[in-house]
């Protein structure tokens, strides 16, 4: 009997533990957010890096990480594209770019932040760059850029149902397929 | 031995107190305009599934078993809700951009499509989650109908 309720109790105060443990993640966040705005005044001379760049950057570094089959690192790119979103100020948008960007925002945010946990999961991580890719299209439609951009199309992906992605390069780099096959698509459009 | 006597009662006395420490329940009457029922059409055969193998999780109404109502369940299944419900709201499926709507019902035909949902703990609690091989395709039937008249949208 004593055993039984001890082990109630432990589970009790391993719950317990574990609530508390989401308690401190909330505040890594809330630690997370503070330190992107802080990188959000040091980055004031940079001025040419814009937070709409700044997406598009960390995208490329999604896609050319999923190319090169580095979960880490993808990761890391869907990091910089919520930084990135956190520092956009949408009022200061032009209205093409607002109206571009509040169609997609809420589904963009959501794919950065999964592809950023998802570090082990590099197969679910192709599966939210997919639409990631439709989102961050619709963007760069938008706005002027300061380089030309290719979209892709590789008819394997996406359990052959075909899929694009956006490249800084007219070589074709497969973030869907990586190593597998790399040089899997083609450019279907210069976007300029 | 008495030390063991002395911890067992410290922690049965644990026990009790967290009895007292109840989450919220998850539940409300009414159906929000903003439900995915009030937007598009989800036949009955699906929304049937729906209530029975999602909603407890992925909407604001739980149908709270006897077990939810002793601590710790309750916190676990209260951090499941939570978790579900900020991933994807049916209720609330009528404020998400269009964009997010298609990713949300990609989401589903993939999560059922590799038996990721219900999760596993779910359906060792709940047999009607269980879905068959014909449920299954129902669902996924349905998402991809609805995703694609949205993709027009």
């Amino acid at each position: 009997m004593k055993k039984i309720i001890s082990a109630l109790a432990i589970a009790a105060v391993s719950f317990a533990s574990c609530n508390n443990a989401d308690n401190n993640n909330t505040e890594a966040d809330v630690k997370a957010d503070s330190s992107a705005t802080a990188m959000q005044s040091d980055n004031m001379e940079g001025q040419n890096e814009t937070p709409m760049n700044g997406i598009l950057t960390g995208y490329l570094q999604v896609k050319n990480a999923l190319a090169d089959d580095n979960a880490n690192d993808a990761a890391n790119g869907g990091k910089a594209i919520s930084e990135a979103m956190a520092k956009l100020d949408r009022s200061s948008l032009p209205e093409a770019q607002a109206k571009a960007y509040n169609a997609v925002a809420d589904d963009l945010k959501e794919h950065a932040q999964h592809i950023n946990e998802n570090s082990g999961k590099i197969d679910h991580q192709r599966e939210h760059f997919e639409m990631l890719s439709q989102d961050v299209y619709d963007l760069v439609k938008s706005f002027d850029k300061t380089q030309t951009l290719y979209k892709d199309f590789c008819p394997m992906a996406n359990n052959n149902k075909g899929a694009f992605w956006i490249s800084e390069t007219k070589e074709i780099k497969n973030p869907y397929l990586g190593q597998k096959m790399p040089t899997c698509g083609e450019v279907k459009e210069e976007i300029k | 031995m008495k030390l063991f006597k002395k911890i067992g009662l410290a922690l049965l006395i644990v026990f009790i107190i967290i009895q007292f420490i109840r989450p919220a329940h998850n539940t409300s009457e009414q159906l929000l305009s903003t439900d995915i029922a009030k937007i598009y059409t989800v036949p009955d055969s699906v929304q049937h599934l729906l209530n029975t193998a999602c909603y407890d999780c992925h909407s604001d109404n739980t149908r709270y078993p006897y077990y939810a109502y002793i601590q710790p369940v309750a916190w676990f299944l209260a951090r499941h809700i939570k978790h579900g419900k900020a991933d994807l709201n049916f209720g609330e499926f009528g404020t998400y951009s269009i964009r997010k709507q298609q990713s949300k019902l990609k989401a589903i035909i993939n999560t059922i499509r590799d038996d990721e949902m219900p999760l596993t703990s779910y359906k060792l609690m709940h047999a009607v989650a269980r879905l068959s091989k014909e449920e299954k395709d129902l669902i996924m039937k349905w998402a991809t109908i609805t995703k694609h008249d949205l993709q027009s949208k």
